[in-house]
């Protein structure tokens, strides 16, 4: 697969000003400031192929924004290097971003008061995308969105799943190779990040387009994402594919239990260490259970599992399994 | 090229969609007309010329200046919240220039403010004072291109200020002492005729006498020939340094970047 994105050991390091509480700091602060420094991202690297579509996940505050502002020029890494397609995007900013899309879930970048084609028409003299292309993307894209009922709408009078999927086909329109979309789904419902998934796929699979999506939801990642990479604190813990992981936590397993009483409990274990008989005999023994249900391990679950701490990334199975 | 059209035609669209703004700007521009031009009415007394200056000049000098300051208004907080909110990056991201862009956008409401909030409050004061005819079509014409280069200065001028949103964070306190600079040297408040001799002489040194000043005194005829030349030829170099200033400013700025909330 050609490569379209290469990141080589990017950093971005935020001065942060610390201050104590009450009065005396804060006049204190005008005179003496101390700072703190934040590694928002810390030695990254990955490398992206043309046409693969790439989750990139992690808690809140994880680097995920800041990487992906790196990769669409908006920011200058404090080290490492970025090239996509050719291009360093910090310092060829105006040539590179006519090729990319990319949205910010949480910015609409729609004129708040025009209706939604005004926006689109815009986009289309700013992007210099020919009448025909545009005319041929905003109908297919109005179609396979359900657009077209609130295409002459203000966008101030639009709900929320509305304006972002507004959002997504501004960022599309001029046919970019490569999308960057920081959390499309946030705030939707099942329904509209329903739509919305399907769109990417779509785009995904009949154009080629290289997609790269942070998102809170692994529904999101499972549906949608072959690849997935997590960072955390700056760093990159996991880079593969989705059943890559979730193989590796088969062993895993949750027994839920209801107990006669109506309580209910739940316990995690992994079988290679407390095989299933150990637990089951346990528990049997002990309490006075009136269902009991044994789950497979979901991405959710270990996805907070990695975050919280509980499951570790450290096997050398899990190392180098990217492209 | 084409884009930047779009723009400002969008923004002038975009104005019409507010009808209770559209009457207001109407009557707030012919109120503040009509209150200056009674405090001079009542200052002149029966004195026919005052330093030389007829009533009538000061009338002419007021409509044109205070019609024209109201409808070069716009919302100058845009860079500094577009940078504390950190949506400065769907900007970023366009492949337009920002300036050009956002230079589009206040003309296009500039535009509209003009037909439609100046066009009206002039022929309403027209009906009952009498104002200055301008000295030939030909004045009148290089006046219009004037009143550009007036408006391309004062914009200048208010981009440099928030520019410095990317160090700052806050830039509303020197928009209004800017403000207030304009309203004072740029002849809003007292026309410049009137001005001590040493602080007319300083204000002709700054680009604030370029904004309206220059425009006015080209339609009145004060300024013809040779200096009328000159005029002209100090605004543009006004709007060359602050052009290059403005943009280094916003170099830098872009550079020194830090999108909050990241």
């Amino acid at each position: 697969m050609e490569t379209i994105i290469a990141v080589e050991g990017i950093r971005k390091y935020y001065k942060v000003a610390k201050r104590d509480r009450g009065m005396r700091a804060a006049i204190g602060q005008l005179f003496n400031r101390k700072y703190e420094v934040k590694k928002a991202v810390d030695d990254i690297s990955f490398m992206i192929g043309r046409g693969e579509i790439v989750g990139f996940i992690g808690p809140n505050g994880a680097g995920k924004s800041t990487t992906i502002k790196m990769l669409s020029g908006i920011l200058y890494p404090d080290a490492g290097s970025v090239e996509i397609d050719g291009f360093v995007p910090y310092k060829q900013r105006k040539q590179y971003v006519k090729n990319i899309g990319v949205v910010f879930g949480q910015k609409s970048q729609l004129n708040w008061d025009l209706p939604l084609i005004e926006s689109f028409e815009l986009m289309k003299f700013i992007y210099k995308i020919p009448q025909e292309q545009y005319e041929e993307n905003l109908k297919l894209f109005s179609e396979l969105l359900d657009m077209e009922p609130f295409l002459r709408q203000p966008v101030r009078q639009l709900s929320l799943g509305q304006r972002m999927r507004g959002d997504i086909v501004a960022a599309l329109l001029h046919s970019p190779e490569l999308v960057f979309l920081d959390e499309p789904t946030i705030g939707l419902d099942v329904v509209a990040k329903e739509k919305i998934r399907e769109f990417i796929r779509y785009m995904n699979k009949t154009r080629k387009t290289t997609i790269i999506f942070t998102t809170h939801d692994m529904q999101d990642i499972e549906k949608v994402c072959d690849r997935l990479i997590i960072i955390d604190k700056g760093k990159k813990i996991y880079d593969g594919s989705i059943d890559e992981i979730k193989n590796k936590y088969t062993n895993f397993k949750t027994i839920e239990i209801l107990l006669e009483n109506g309580g209910k409990e739940t316990e995690t274990f992994d079988i290679r260490v407390t095989p299933m008989n150990s637990v089951l005999q346990k528990l049997f023994a002990e309490k006075h259970i009136k269902d009991i249900s044994i789950c497979e391990p979901e991405i959710d679950g270990i996805i907070r599992d990695i975050y919280e701490g509980r499951l570790l990334l450290d096997s050398p199975a899990m190392e180098g399994t990217g492209v | 090229m084409r884009a930047y059209v779009e723009i400002a035609v969008k923004k002038f669209q975009d104005k019409m969609a507010y009808r209770l703004d559209f009457f207001m700007g109407i009557v707030n521009t012919a109120i503040t007309i009509v209150v200056y031009l009674c405090i001079y009415r009542a200052l002149y007394g029966n004195s026919v010329e005052v330093d030389g200056i007829t009533y009538q000049m000061v009338a002419t000098n007021f409509v044109i200046t205070l019609g024209l300051s109201n409808a070069f208004g716009y919302n100058e907080m845009f860079l500094q919240d577009k940078v504390r909110d950190g949506s400065i990056t769907n900007e970023l991201l366009k492949p337009v220039s920002f300036i050009f862009r956002l230079l589009a956008e206040n003309v296009g409401e500039g535009a509209f403010k003009l037909i439609f909030h100046f066009l009206p409050a002039l022929l309403f004061t027209m009906v009952h004072t009498r104002l200055c005819p301008p000295q030939s079509a030909l004045h009148l014409l290089i006046m219009f291109g004037s009143v550009v280069l007036g408006y391309l200065i004062l914009w200048l001028l208010s981009f440099i200020i928030q520019t410095w949103s990317f160090w700052l964070f806050s830039v509303w306190g020197i928009i209004t002492i800017k403000n207030v600079l304009v309203n004072i040297l740029a002849g809003t408040l007292l026309p410049l005729w009137f001005m001590p001799a040493a602080l007319r002489r300083l204000i002709s040194y700054t680009p604030f006498e370029a904004i309206y000043f220059t425009p006015v005194r080209i339609y009145l005829g004060e300024l013809s020939g040779a200096q009328l030349l000159l005029g002209v030829a100090v605004q543009v170099i006004w709007i060359a340094v602050l052009g290059v200033t403005a943009n280094v400013f916003w170099k830098k700025g872009v550079k020194k970047l830090v999108v909050q909330g990241g």
